[in-house]
């Protein structure tokens, strides 16, 4: 080998070096986990690196941060490349559309059903934008071991709210425990049992009609569980303003028989609860149906990363249907992935609580579908923020005392006007 | 180390900027003698720069200088950012996206019609409310604060028996963080804290109490909690204002007999005035700026600032508005506060002739 010959291997050595450092990016996630997702994400990029050369740096932060500060950071480009976000379609905005990244069609055929909740209102956006992480729903979960301490008969599937009501007291007053039923302080929670008592929320034209006689019947409902005692001091009337507070504190510390909240909290109850039995149970139902409210996360990248192919490789390599499927399994969640939903999607390592939990809530998904369409237009609304906080801000003055239902409720109806009209 | 230093050079300007900082100051000062007195000289060109241009008279703004810029971005920037987003409107914290409002904002906050919907609004009503909130809170917490530090100090004055222990336990909740402060009488108040606990135990009430969200008690554990924690301060200014009085005054008096209510009267109150103003103006403005302690416990009425955290969006509710309509409630408060100040201002100057 002459000079010459040495000095250009060298030279095409040297480049195809370089070149190949330069198509190797580094994928900033900025990520929330209500159980372990991100730790599942952080194990599955490593296969993501192994197959594209990219790296993945997963940030995890706590929810609030992505709920709070996201936005701000998109508005001054001190975004993350992508972020695992709930708020689907109010970010829309500065979403990198995944469409010239991936095979549109497989998309469509599988995530079909949810691309619209990222898309821009008005049906004329056609872009990709986010793989959804899981599906979710509200129901509630039981303390087991407290129901069979106090001798009382759990309300089978189909039981309305006020059934369940009664059905909890005796197991509160028979034991003692602090509540019967805690809720977290979010209309989210707050509305399937109110479309149970036949609150429509939106009218024909889909726009928010909030107070009507299934509403008032309901708060009137609410407002009494707190003065029996059936909910506590500590929940709903501890807050003040908008401010959302997680019951489940409560229901780990067996201070609860029942938790209203969402299939999300499947895979923490199943690492965190051991000393007792807990089951989710059908959404109660009432004269408006069996309401339960959908909703799910997704894995969005942004138009301000530096890094689009990589980005938008990493959220489709997660999309994909065997690793979709081992998402959902190691993370314990309802997958979005419409092939796997008709497949099942096998939990190797879930405990007969947890597969029963994920059955069930896929259940009351079905059922609100039916019996509520209502919750799909509630989640689909890009100002379904305002409503989250408006509600608990005035029920809470209710509850306490403050003001009259009367009052509270044409609050709730000036206020989420004003707030939508602004 | 080459590693660490390759690391600290990737990606970062910084390293390069000084690096040339340094050649720059070489070149500039020349250094000559020592070790030391080269380095200093490389370090330091730019105030033998100006030093040897224009003399020492300018050399104090120079040390100014970096104080004042850390104060202009983290204290002036904030507040005429906060003015331009009280007369724009939108979500965006972004001013190219903020379209310019008038005073929609002002009306937004204060007007008794909602100018969106032309309906009654309800902001107002909350705004008032925190506002009527938080000065109950601070009527009653400053005047008992103060007088609780003044007690405070005069006990810790005279000569007790350890006198310095006492002194660092009136002083040790002032080193707590507030949320420290907040998660400790959590603890203490809550439902099944330590305090219903122990009243059961007595038979004092019969079923236990959320001390910090029952209606009747939150304001009442707010003032004692938050007093609690800054009693130590300001018992402190006022320790420093007592021993600064005169020993031989009160030896005078002594000789004339006075009684020590007497000599409180007459001689310790009007000499410690300027340090009661200072302290009572102090607490005054803190008080109305209350929140780390009360977020941190949860309680369950509003305060001006969590009116103003709120309504910005910080709690995870952002509304199209709310960013402007809290920048507003802000600037009132801000307003009010620097009226505050200048009111201890005056007084002081009044006191000091």
């Amino acid at each position: 080998m002459n000079t010459r010959t040495t000095l250009w291997t060298s030279c095409m050595s040297a480049a195809l070096l370089v070149g190949g450092m330069a198509a190797a990016d580094e994928v900033e996630v900025l990520c929330y986990q209500d159980g372990n997702e991100c730790e599942v994400m952080t194990a599955m990029a490593e296969d993501f690196t192994a197959a594209t050369g990219h790296t993945v740096k997963m940030n995890v932060v706590g929810f609030e941060v992505i709920r709070d500060q996201l936005e701000n950071q998109l508005q001054t480009d001190a975004a993350p490349d992508v972020a695992r976000i709930t708020n689907t379609g109010g970010l829309n905005p500065f979403y990198l559309d995944l469409t010239p990244y991936v095979d549109a069609a497989f998309w469509e055929e599988n995530y079909g059903a949810i691309l619209p909740w990222y898309r821009a209102p008005g049906g004329e956006d056609k872009g990709i934008y986010g793989w959804g992480t899981q599906l979710t729903v509200t129901g509630p979960f039981v303390n087991v071991t407290m129901f069979d301490d106090a001798g009382v008969e759990m309300p089978g599937e189909g039981a309305t709210w006020d059934e369940w009501a009664v059905a909890l007291k005796e197991v509160q007053d028979a034991l003692g425990v602090t509540a019967g039923l805690v809720m977290d302080r979010t209309a989210h929670r707050w509305a399937g049992p109110a479309f149970s008592y036949g609150a429509k929320f939106f009218d024909d034209a889909g726009e928010p009609m909030l107070v009507d006689a299934g509403f008032r019947d309901f708060a009137e409902t609410f407002i009494g569980w707190h003065e029996s005692g059936l909910m506590p001091a500590e929940g709903w009337p501890a807050g003040s303003g908008t401010q959302y507070r997680n019951a489940a504190p409560l229901f780990l510390s067996g201070d609860a028989v029942m938790h209203m909240s969402g299939s999300w909290m499947v895979g923490n109850y199943d690492q965190n609860i051991t000393d007792f039995e807990w089951t989710a149970v059908p959404a109660p139902c009432g004269p408006g149906g069996c309401g339960a409210m959908p909703g799910g996360a997704g894995l969005v990248a942004f138009k301000s990363t530096d890094v689009p192919e990589a980005a938008a490789a990493f959220i489709d390599f997660m999309a994909q249907t065997e690793n979709a499927a081992r998402f959902a399994a190691e993370t314990n969640n309802i997958t979005a992935h419409s092939g796997l939903q008709k497949s099942g999607v096998e939990y190797p390592d879930a405990s007969p609580a947890v597969s029963n939990a994920l059955a069930t809530f896929a259940a009351n998904a079905g059922k609100a579908t039916d019996s509520t369409p209502q919750a799909y237009t509630f989640i689909g609304y890009p100002k379904n923020g305002v409503i989250y906080g408006v509600v608990p801000d005035y029920i809470t003055q209710a509850i306490t005392g403050e003001i009259s239902l009367d009052e509270a409720l044409s609050s709730i109806d000036a206020d989420v006007a004003a707030k939508i009209a602004e | 180390m080459w590693t660490a230093l390759e690391a600290a050079f990737v990606g970062s300007g910084w390293p390069y900027v000084f690096v040339a900082y340094l050649i720059v100051g070489a070149l500039v000062s020349r250094p000559r003698g020592s070790f030391t007195a080269k380095t200093m000289a490389v370090l330091g060109w730019p105030i033998e720069l100006v030093q040897k241009r224009s003399g020492t008279g300018s050399l104090p703004y120079l040390f100014l200088l970096p104080n004042l810029l850390v104060f202009g971005i983290f204290t002036f920037a904030p507040l005429f950012i906060n003015v331009g987003f009280s007369f724009t409107e939108g979500q965006s914290i972004n001013f190219s996206e903020r379209p310019y409002a008038g005073t929609d904002n002002w009306q937004r906050l204060l007007s008794e019609t909602q100018i969106d919907t032309g309906a009654e609004n309800r902001e107002d009503d909350k705004f008032a409310r925190s506002v009527m909130d938080t000065a109950v809170f601070v009527v009653f917490q400053v005047p008992i604060m103060v007088l609780f530090a003044l007690i405070t100090a005069l006990v810790l004055n005279r000569d007790i028996v350890a006198r310095g222990f006492w002194r660092s336990i009136f002083f040790y909740p002032v080193m707590l963080s507030p949320v420290v402060v907040g998660f400790l009488w959590t603890l203490i108040l809550k439902r099944q804290g330590v305090l219903s606990l122990t009243l059961m135990e007595w038979g004092w009430i019969d079923a236990p109490i959320q001390w910090l969200t029952d209606p009747g008690w939150t304001m009442f554990w707010s003032i004692f909690v938050y007093t609690w924690a800054h009693l130590g301060f300001y018992m402190l200014i006022l320790l420093a204002g007592l021993q600064a009085i005169p020993g031989d005054l009160y030896e005078a008096a002594e000789m004339d007999g006075a009684s020590d209510w007497r000599m409180l009267r007459r001689i310790t109150l009007p000499l410690l005035m300027p340090t009661l103003l200072v302290v009572t103006v102090l607490s005054l403005i803190k008080a109305f700026q209350a929140f780390e302690e009360l977020y941190a416990m949860q309680v369950s009425w509003i305060s001006i600032v969590s009116y103003i955290f709120e309504t910005a969006g910080l709690r995870g509710q952002p509304t199209a508005h709310g960013l402007g309509v809290a920048a507003t409630a802000s600037l009132i408060i801000a307003g009010f506060l620097a009226i505050l100040s200048l009111v201890q201002l005056a007084l002081s100057r009044r006191g000091a002739r």
